[in-house]
């Protein structure tokens, strides 16, 4: 069985590049000494300390309020749009689909500089902050939004709609009755793909961010120009588990692993 | 009395043409009615009219006398069954079935009942709680029919329904839902292409071509007395021969033809010229290979083929050149391949076409 046992050194070793910083990182915030030792030297819950204060926390509220705003308005635009292009036929519907998806394409640090130069041109210097990045955060959501609702309303039996109508459903009830239940998992799989897109985003981040209304990627970006501390590990820690959280939470409910490895029905 | 569906000049294009090119059609209540044609002919269309997916160019529908323009799917009183079913997978079997009936505000307890004695008409009781993707496909079919049952429609609609089962299970269908609605006596439209469907299934099967209704009888007239020649190729088999017409036959009228050499009667459904090329038109069990016995048909033929199909045989005749099949009982004929036989029918069996269609 040579076979499966090189298949097992190489699972062995996905998971330790994977894993292995992640644990090296969070080991390394609790030394004792103010370097970024591994092993650690001595036990200390000081850099913690210093993480949970309001420095770090702050930037982290923010981009968990940034990201929330990004990825509730990516499945607002993002809802019509997939229905539109899943649903009807209209003049240029391949283009908006294309158009929709584009920016998954695009680097974001490409995105991040066009946006950047646009507010300068249109004079909107004064929208830097928490309006400009909830725009640019819009614009690398939606793809996710528009795929994830746009698979789940592919899946729907082609005439379930018309079906509900024939039975004595208005439009609307037939939309709320059968639509919408589902693409309900469509829905919460992209807004938390969106929110996870925002919350870890930072080469838009960095060029519409503000002092003072900066996401905690771009404060850990400029802390690091003074070396890595170990309060930068306990911080890193922090905002690993606001989206290992969030997908948990969601994957209980609804299912969001199907739109990673398969669609649905 | 009411009709239960009128339809009158129905009109609908769609860019390129009219796909529905004045429709014309009156339901008894209690009828089943068959729209049967190839693809593309506008009978899936013209359902869709009726259940008010689509808007006519022109023309009325009118059901149980009710004027239905400007009127929604959801106030039309109608049910249907799609082709792929259109079951609702994030709901129980008795929430689809049920879903009709809570939209019109149905007590519970009266929902539960209906919804169960639906279920035990589509021999389906015992599945309440399954759910769509736990189904056979003949089951789903049950439930999407017992869906539309359950609201006792004033019209029920069947769009291609059988036309996703396997053979066995489709030859059952038939008869379990034409019995079901005999018993129900509820006026139902059925959209088929499947010509044994209709056959079995309907009181009248209206034949449409080009966005029209070619003929409209029920199914005996339809397979003896088809009023053209698109309507006796596309039912059954039929075989055709060349021939020339000694006189102006008139229409529905017997005339003379000669087919190779040799004077034949046969029922002209339309008017045909004098001097033109026509063609005579018998089935393939209508017509007996004879020995010498009087009939009015009377053709000579070489056998290219005997095909045993079990309980019948197919005799592959040539004639003059043309293909030709007749269709007898096995055992009762002994011809082999390269033997000379005469065909023999009664006039009742002739028919006569013009050559262009």
């Amino acid at each position: 069985m040579s076979g499966w046992g090189g298949l097992r050194a190489m699972v062995a070793a996905v998971y330790l590049f994977a894993l292995g910083p992640i644990v090296i990182t969070a080991t390394v915030s609790f030394n004792a000494a103010n370097q970024s030792r591994f092993p650690p030297l001595g036990f200390s819950l000081r850099w913690w300390a210093e993480a949970l204060g309001p420095r770090w926390l702050g930037p982290l509220l923010f981009s968990v309020e940034l990201a929330t705003a990004a990825s509730v308005l990516a499945v607002l635009a993002g809802f019509p749009l997939a229905y539109a292009v899943a649903r009807r036929q209209f003049p240029g519907r391949d283009f908006l689909a294309a158009l929709s998806l584009g920016p998954l394409a695009l680097p974001a640090l490409v995105t991040g500089i066009g946006l950047l130069q646009m507010l300068h041109l249109a004079g909107l210097e004064a929208l830097f902050g928490l309006p400009a990045l909830v725009l640019g955060h819009l614009v690398i959501c939606l793809p996710f939004a528009v795929r994830t609702i746009g698979v789940s309303l592919l899946s729907i039996p082609g005439n379930a709609e018309q079906a509900a109508m024939s039975l004595g459903a208005s439009p609307f009830t037939a939309f709320r009755e059968v639509t919408l239940p589902l693409v309900k998992s469509g829905v919460f799989a992209g807004a938390s793909f969106a929110f996870v897109q925002s919350f870890t985003d930072y080469s838009i981040s960095l060029f519409l961010a503000r002092p003072g209304s900066s996401p905690i990627t771009v404060t850990i970006l400029s802390f690091l120009e003074y070396g890595f501390a170990p309060t930068l590990a306990a911080v890193a820690v922090l905002t690993m588990i606001v989206p290992i959280v969030l997908i948990g939470a969601v994957q209980r409910f609804f299912r969001v692993g199907d739109f990673l490895y398969e669609t649905r029905h | 009395m009411t009709a239960a569906l009128a339809l009158e000049g129905l009109r609908k294009s769609f860019g390129a043409g009219p796909v529905v090119d004045g429709i014309d059609l009156v339901v008894e209540p209690g009828e089943f009615v068959t729209l049967l044609g190839p693809s593309g002919c506008g009978k899936t269309t013209t359902l869709n009219l009726v259940a008010g997916f689509q808007v006519p160019d022109a023309g009325r529908i009118a059901i149980r006398g009710r004027e239905m323009t400007g009127v929604p799917p959801h106030h039309r009183d109608i049910g249907l069954v799609f082709q792929d079913y259109a079951l609702f997978p994030h709901r129980t079997v008795a929430e689809n079935v049920g879903f009709g009936l809570r939209m019109r505000k149905v007590g519970r307890a009266e929902v539960e009942q209906r919804v169960g004695e639906a279920l035990g008409l589509v021999q389906l009781a015992g599945l309440e709680g399954r759910r769509p993707g736990q189904l056979s496909g003949g089951q789903r079919q049950r439930v999407a029919l017992a869906r539309a049952l359950v609201i006792r429609p004033s019209v029920l609609l069947l769009d291609e329904p059988l036309s996703n089962l396997d053979l066995k299970l489709r030859e059952e269908m038939r008869l379990e839902i034409s019995g079901l609605q005999r018993r129900l006596g509820i006026t139902t439209i059925l959209v088929t292409h499947d010509q044994g469907e209709a056959l079995v299934m309907s009181d009248r099967v209206a034949v449409m071509r080009g966005g029209r209704i070619s003929q409209v009888t029920d199914p005996v007239t339809l397979y003896n007395r088809p009023a053209d020649r698109f309507i006796a190729e596309f039912i059954g088999s039929m075989n055709f021969l060349p021939c020339l017409t000694e006189g102006v036959v008139a229409a529905g009228a017997v005339g003379s033809v000669v087919v190779e050499g040799q004077a034949v009667r046969a029922l002209a459904p339309r008017a045909i010229k004098a001097g033109t090329a026509a063609l005579l038109a018998f089935r393939p069990e209508q017509a007996r290979v004879a020995s010498g016995e009087a009939g009015e048909l009377r053709l000579r033929g070489r056998v290219v083929r005997v095909a045993y199909l079990g309980g019948r045989t197919e005799l592959h005749l040539e004639m003059g050149g043309r293909p030709c099949v007749v269709d007898v009982p096995s055992g009762t004929v002994a011809a082999e391949a390269g033997e000379e036989v005469v065909l023999a029918g009664p006039t009742s069996a002739c028919l006569l076409f013009p050559a262009e269609l």
